[in-house]
């Protein structure tokens, strides 16, 4: 009856419009909805036992009409509340799962609600295992008055404390979440995920453009925009839901690494493309391989051909092969040195800095962070990821994601390739000289391991925000120095043109600085630089790194930082 | 048998009257108000007499003018129907006076049910509980007092002449029964003429059930079922169901044999119902006793397949009861729902005006007592019932879905209704599961009305 219009106007039309109004709304009140669906998504099949499925609200403040609003709600979804909590495995990783649903009540937290979601860090804690809540909520219940707004200071505590014994707190925000329940525990992930267009968002729009009497623009507050504002770490699809905390689970320290065809089977697609990308880049090694003799000697020979040669390379020309628009990028080593990189976005502070890429991968088989510098190979791309040059919110964001890999024990790997830190304006308004200091003096007793390998040029405090280490590699052809060639001869010659000449004085290549005890290792590159044979090369940077890797993660932590220490005291 | 009688009534319930009339070959005669004089039974009496204006009390109450009518037209009886003449004994009298039966129990039987006190001493003696309270007229507010502390509050002060809610006041606690008592006193006096109170025990939000009895003048007297009465909205009945689900059939047969007993005791005859209410512990107590043909009176005529109207004839004119007691099974499940003329929007405020168009519901187990007819005129001087829909089927939730179906069907336009508002009733959950009581209404209109508000953006 819903689907039929009637075209001829006759004296029941209106009485027909009426009967399908109430039949559409109806259809709407009674359509079945449940509380937990990305639970039943997400969690294996079978899996998932609840917490405390029975507790009910009291109505605490004996609001007219609650009660009944509760009965209504509960005879739709068949739930008693609106968070769905428990412990289950997500593709066998055991984890304690939450929803706050807003099928029941718009998801409003309430006391039983905020008694549900700090058992599931209680039980998160007490099972040593990750904690993955997914949101979707108007904020606090109006009905339970000030026991509700509580519940916001009870969950930040339970979910602090969690986080505290080390505990992996995976936050899913879903369309809407607000008010109260992003400013508590939806906002404390280690890692937040978001669907997209959700909205997340303190005040609602209607509120804020009540109060300052704007319209507001297209896409405020949706998912999007807290992903540029750096709030949020990543944009998932909710048919990916599964793939992607999973992969997260696993790169965190949690369940093994999946093998590749598991991997292909049951990831996302673009885990799927990294695989095929590898896939294709030893296909490209073994084609090298049998051209010359074996890949592991080539780039020995070519080291000999480049020393033999007659005319050794200036130090001008290294920085011009270091500075080569086909000079792979931080992108080109992720993907062929790691699997299953997933890149992190944002400092949590109010901004998304595109000009550093920092993330989770697979080293093999050890899960590591991976920061580095963001280069473009066209003026396009540079202007996209502003040449490299990072702003305070891209140290804090490369800050942030080296403090949740000390929390989870992550080797950090850090890729060197920037003009230097942005000499903006709005960076110095934010604090580019505190966000540099801070990753200084942060790095220096970073419970991790951390290797710093410089790809290209690294240029003054910009470049040492991200390379303070226990090892720093540079690559034969990479130049790290105080500053830009061009900058030190507009300082000392008032002559930026003088840059060929600054180069020579500065000191500045891989060679000169392993021989000043600044760096501890120079990766020979093939003749005119990695880009000629990148492949090759790679396989090389990839065996030296991981031998390097298995030695800093065996050194006890106290005296991994004591090492680290006494190194930068020496110098 | 009569020849002709004079119907003494408008609307639905003088059409019910002539249809039955003239199924039994009877001719009629009947009065109407100038306001009426298009009205749909108008058109179809044997006779039709204009006796005054509009005002009730000029026309349908205008007792000597009806008299004159019957005797001009030599009528040998006049059916009352419900409201207006239908519990006067005075007029009932009047008419014995005149030679002229009236379709009814006795003048002296009228006056004896419509006193309410004397009905509760009557039942009491009877061994019908009543609801306790005084014993008889209150003579003062001490003795209210007193009363209201034994049974304990809450109490009701009710007028004894009164009805339709009015002369009517709840206590609380001692606090309030002084007001109660005054302004109790006050409105009866001026609405009834008579200021006499009595006091009982209030029962909050009981289920109204009511049992039907019928009697002839040779002393057979038997019950017709009973009826569940409780969807009311502010002591308006709006719907109502034959038998009534919550029973028992213990405390079915209770209620059968108490009503009989009592109205045994005094030879009622005639079409009579006697209220109870039945408290949240399923005991019952007698309230009062009605001595007409009620409004709901078709839910009873579809489970037990007799003719009421034809038997109330048949009594007045002195035959027997054509059915006896063990022909009246519970056989099926009759709902009525009443169609008013109003706008549940603004408080249900009377919605008189011109039907511009109109479609009746049909169909098997669908009854239509109306006379509404496209055209037709609702008049700002009377009730604002315009249709009663009752259905019958089998069981109770296959007659709810009929009455949805027939609800849907029933097309009116021109004026407001509360169509709607009973379609919505009948998807309510604790409708549909049988579980309401006087207090239904009073809780969920808010939530109806809603409802149908917000249907309205879909």
């Amino acid at each position: 009856m819903d689907s039929v219009v009637v075209e001829n106007k006759t004296e029941f039309s209106e009485k027909r419009q009426t009967l399908v109004s109430y039949r559409n709304y109806r259809n709407k009140r009674t359509e079945r909805k449940v509380v937990g669906e990305r639970i039943d998504e997400v969690f294996d099949k079978g899996s998932f036992e609840e917490i405390e499925p029975l507790m009910e609200t009291k109505n605490p403040l004996a609001f007219d009409g609650y009660e009944e609003k509760v009965r209504e709600n509960q005879n739709v979804t068949g739930a008693k509340d609106s968070v769905k909590c428990g412990v289950g495995t997500i593709d066998g990783i055991e984890a304690v799962g939450a929803e706050l649903s807003k099928n029941f009540l718009m998801g409003s937290m309430g006391s039983v609600e905020g008694e549900k979601l700090t058992l599931a860090f209680e039980e998160g804690d007490k099972r040593k295992c990750p904690v993955i809540i997914f949101s979707a909520s108007g904020g606090a219940r109006m009905q339970e008055g000030m026991f509700s707004l509580m519940q916001m200071a009870k969950t930040s505590a339970a979910c602090k404390r969690f986080k505290d014994n080390g505990g992996l707190y995976i936050s899913v925000l879903t369309h809407p979440t607000t008010g109260g329940v992003s400013a508590s525990y939806a906002n404390l992930g280690d890692i937040i995920l978001a669907e997209p267009k959700a909205l997340i968002g303190f005040a609602g729009p209607r509120v804020i453009e009540q109060t300052i009497g704007e319209k507001l623009p297209e896409g405020f507050q949706r998912a999007e925009f807290q992903l540029e504002h750096g709030f949020v770490d990543r944009i998932v699809k909710r048919e990916n839901l599964k793939s992607e905390i999973s992969n997260l689970l696993r790169l965190n320290g949690f369940g093994t690494k999946l093998s590749a065809e598991e991997n292909t089977e049951n990831s996302a697609d673009h885990l799927a493309e990294t695989e095929f990308k590898k896939a294709k880049s030893i296909g490209a090694v073994a084609e090298s391989e049998t051209e010359k003799t074996s890949a592991g000697t080539i780039s020995e020979v070519k080291i000999e051909d480049s020393e033999s040669s007659d005319k050794p390379l200036e130090p001008y020309d290294r920085l011009m092969i270091a500075r080569d628009k086909d000079r792979p990028k931080i992108k080109d080593f992720v993907d062929a040195l790691f699997s299953d990189f997933t890149e992190l976005h944002g400092d949590r502070l109010g901004k998304d800095d595109q000009a550093i890429l920092g993330g989770l991968a697979y080293f093999h088989d050890i899960p590591v962070t991976v920061i580095g510098h963001r280069k473009g190979r066209n003026i396009k791309e540079n202007m996209a990821v502003n040449f490299g040059m990072p702003e305070p919110e891209g140290y804090r964001k490369a800050l942030r994601l080296m403090k949740e890999a000390e929390k989870f024990h992550r080797p950090v790997i850090t890729f060197i390739d920037t003009p230097g830190a942005y000499p903006g304006k709005d960076a110095e308004e934010n604090g580019q000289s505190t966000a540099i200091a801070e990753n200084l003096a942060e790095m220096s007793t970073l419970k991790t391991p951390v290797l710093v390998i410089v790809t290209g040029e690294g240029n003054s405090g910009g470049a040492l925000a991200l390379s303070v280490g226990d090892q720093i590699w540079m690559l034969e052809n990479s130049v790290y120095s105080v500053l830009s060639p061009e900058g030190f001869a507009s300082i000392l010659w008032k002559d930026a043109k003088k840059n060929k000449e600054a180069c020579k004085v500065m000191k500045m290549t891989a060679k000169d600085l392993l021989d000043g005890g600044m760096i501890d290792r120079v990766i020979p590159e093939p003749e005119g630089g990695i880009q000629k044979n990148f492949d090759g090369f790679i396989k090389m940077l990839d065996g030296q790194m991981i031998e390097e890797i298995q030695e800093l993660i065996k050194i006890p932590t106290d005296e991994l930082i004591a090492k680290r220490y006494e190194k930068y005291r020496n110098i | 048998m009569f020849k002709r009688i004079l119907i003494a009534n408008r609307g639905e319930i003088a059409m019910r009257i002539l249809r039955c009339c003239r199924e039994m070959g009877i001719e009629t005669v009947l009065i109407y108000s100038s306001e009426d004089k298009d009205s749909l039974p108008v058109q179809f009496s044997t006779y039709s007499v204009c006796i005054g204006p509009a005002p009730a009390q000029q026309s349908y109450l205008n007792e000597d003018a009806i008299l004159t009518a019957a005797k001009e037209y030599n009528c040998d009886a006049i059916h009352p129907g419900y409201g207006f003449l239908s519990e006067n004994a005075y007029f009932a009298r009047k008419c014995e006076k005149e030679g002229i039966e009236f379709i009814g129990p006795s003048a002296k039987m009228i006056h004896f049910m419509g006193n309410k006190d004397a009905a509760r001493t009557l039942m009491k003696k009877h061994g019908v509980p009543v609801v306790p309270g005084s014993d008889g007229i209150l003579n003062n507010l001490d003795e209210a007092k007193k009363v209201a502390a034994e049974v304990g509050y809450p109490v009701l002060i009710k007028a004894s002449a009164g009805g339709g809610g009015r002369g009517m006041r709840v206590a609380h606690d001692e606090s309030e029964i002084e007001d109660a008592y005054e302004s109790a006193g006050a409105e009866a006096l001026s609405a009834f003429g008579d200021g006499s109170l009595y006091l009982e025990k209030l029962i909050l939000n009981p289920h109204h059930i009511e049992v039907q009895i019928l009697g002839d003048k040779k002393g057979n007297i038997i019950h017709l079922l009973e009826r569940d009465c409780s969807m009311q909205r502010r002591h308006q009945k709006i719907l109502e169901e034959c038998p009534a689900s919550i029973l028992t059939d213990r405390q079915r047969e209770a209620l059968y044999r108490a009503a009989l007993k009592a109205a045994k005791a005094v030879h009622y005859y005639s079409a009579g119902t006697l209220e109870f209410v039945l408290d949240k512990t399923g005991k019952f107590y007698f309230i009062e006793m009605n001595t007409r043909i009620q409004v709901e009176h078709p839910v009873t005529e579809m489970v037990t397949g007799v003719d009421l109207i034809r038997e109330q004839i048949r009594v007045a004119a002195g035959m027997p009861l054509s059915i006896k007691q063990s022909d009246i099974k519970i056989n099926g499940h009759a709902i009525e729902c009443r169609i008013n003329a109003e706008d549940p929007e603004r408080g249900f405020a009377p919605c008189p005006g011109d039907v511009t168009f109109l479609h009746f519901p049909n169909g098997n187990g669908v009854r239509i007592e109306s006379a509404l007819y496209p055209n037709s005129r609702i008049s700002p001087y009377y009730d604002s019932m315009v249709a009663k829909v009752i259905v019958y089927a089998r069981g109770r939730l296959e007659a709810i879905r009929k009455m949805r179906v027939a609800l849907e069907e029933f097309t009116i336009k021109g004026i407001k209704t509360n169509l709607n508002f009973q379609y919505l009733i009948m998807y309510n959950e604790d409708f549909v599961m049988g579980n309401y009581d006087t207090g239904f209404l009073e809780k969920n209109t808010e939530a109806i009305l809603r409802w149908n508000r917000e249907s309205e953006k879909y």
